[in-house]
């Protein structure tokens, strides 16, 4: 079984990330230490035959809008680059438009090799200041998630193995 | 008796809000969500409208829930005033830790996430969906500002327009407390009063078919149904007989009617 993750960006502004740093800053009290906020949609998607490179670009023709979005295919782990907390943000409940995204790889475009794809949205906290992952951690359970239906995970900045905290 | 009709950016139906007040005999205002906080202090009470406050980013209500306009808003909550959140506005009041506030402390206890409709134990739908519901009065008569004047088992026929109502909670034991606490005041129902789990009886999910609940003292409510689109008869889908009857209202009047009763008798 291999793990494709497809990291999906816009390459237009993006008004959701602009909204969030402007509520951290002017709402939350975050204008010290918070330098700026980008966002990546990430999909997870296991597939048990294939060559993942060529089903990695498929997929992408398939959840990528090439006139306003880029993305970057890694398999199995993550680096994310220097400079920022990584915080990706899921539903813990279930993720419908993540099952949709499966039948449709599946039954429609014929991927039988889709065992299971997971949605996620990762957060690039740009952070001063001596202790980033801790405050990024009260951004996440202050602003990014409702306990209520969503997890997060802190990523590390080499991997996605390594979990600092975790919601469930 | 003078209502602050809320109004973020992205706000919608704060104009029939605003109509529905003025017809049940109260004065109110549309009240911007960057006008000075303090103000809120001068109004009996306060709705908080439908739509999509700043486009539903990063999810519905979160980002209006964090604006100072809220701060005030809890603190008139605290003097027993009436606030009715409407759709977006119940998702709101939800992110601010209004509703259902059973701790008091501000804490997120619950979350209206996406719809999920099941039928025959299978996912058949997902996503926004636009109907006239039936709702039945679960809360006795009295417990909440937003439905004073209703009976319990009383059955409205409204609309709803949302893509996240569906009431889902992490805490074992809310909704055993909201159902003790009669702090369920809206179930989503068949038009016999019944309420089955199953779409499109229950058109989002929700659990135990919750579609408005209130805070414990009652003058807090939301709703994900819409009543200022059904006060008036005219509003009323063509299949229903009281769209052109001389002299009927709609069944989203009741609830204008009893924010009115709920101030008059607590005034």
């Amino acid at each position: 079984m291999s793990r494709i993750n497809l990291r999906v960006w816009l390459i237009i502004p993006d008004a959701e990330a602009a909204t969030v740093k402007n509520t951290l800053i002017r709402r939350m009290g975050y204008g010290d230490i918070l330098a700026d906020v980008k966002k990546e949609r990430l999909f997870s998607i296991d597939v048990d035959s294939g060559d993942p490179q060529e089903l990695a670009k498929v997929f992408a023709k398939e959840l990528v809008n090439e006139n306003k979005e880029n993305y970057k295919a890694s398999f199995d782990g993550i680096k994310f680059e220097a400079g920022y907390v990584p915080v990706k943000v899921a539903l813990k409940i279930e993720d419908g438009e993540a099952i949709s995204i499966m039948y449709r790889l599946r039954n429609r475009l014929g991927f039988q090799n889709v065992k299971v794809v997971e949605k996620a949205t990762v957060w690039k906290l740009y952070l001063k200041g001596e202790n980033p992952e801790k405050a990024a951690k009260e951004i996440a359970e202050g602003l990014l998630i409702n306990p209520n239906k969503d997890s997060y995970e802190i990523l590390g900045k080499e991997s996605l193995v390594r979990v600092v905290a975790a919601v469930k | 008796m003078k209502i602050a009709v809320m109004q973020f950016p992205g706000t919608n139906c704060e104009y029939e809000c605003l109509v529905s007040v003025k017809e049940v005999g109260m004065d109110g205002e549309l009240f911007r969500w960057n006008r000075p906080a303090a103000e809120l202090s001068a109004f009996d009470g306060f709705i908080v409208p439908g739509g999509w406050s700043y486009a539903d980013r990063i999810r519905a209500g979160a980002i209006a829930s964090k604006e100072p306009v809220m701060d005030a808003l809890r603190e008139e909550a605290a003097k027993d005033k009436p606030i009715i959140g409407i759709c977006n506005g119940f998702q709101i009041l939800v992110e601010s830790g209004l509703l259902p506030g059973t701790t008091g402390n501000g804490k997120v206890e619950m979350a209206l996430a996406q719809n999920v409709m099941i039928s025959d134990k299978k996912i058949v739908r997902r996503g926004y969906y636009v109907d006239w519901v039936n709702i039945k009065h679960d809360a006795s008569p009295r417990r909440c500002s937003g439905s004073f004047n209703l009976n319990r088992g009383d059955l409205l026929q409204i609309p709803i327009a949302h893509g996240e109502g569906n009431l889902v909670t992490m805490e074992k034991s809310l909704i055993q407390k909201l159902n003790d606490e009669g702090q369920v005041v809206f179930r989503y129902c068949d038009c016999n009063g019944r309420t089955t789990p199953e779409f499109p009886v229950n058109v989002n999910g929700s659990t135990e078919n919750i579609a408005g609940i209130c805070n414990p003292e009652g003058n807090v409510l939301g709703m994900m149904p819409h009543p200022e689109r059904a006060f008036f008869a005219w509003q009323l889908p063509s299949h229903d007989p009281r769209k052109h009857q001389k002299g009927a209202v709609g069944p989203g009047r009741k609830i204008f009617e009893s924010m009115k009763r709920y101030i008059e008798v607590t005034a």
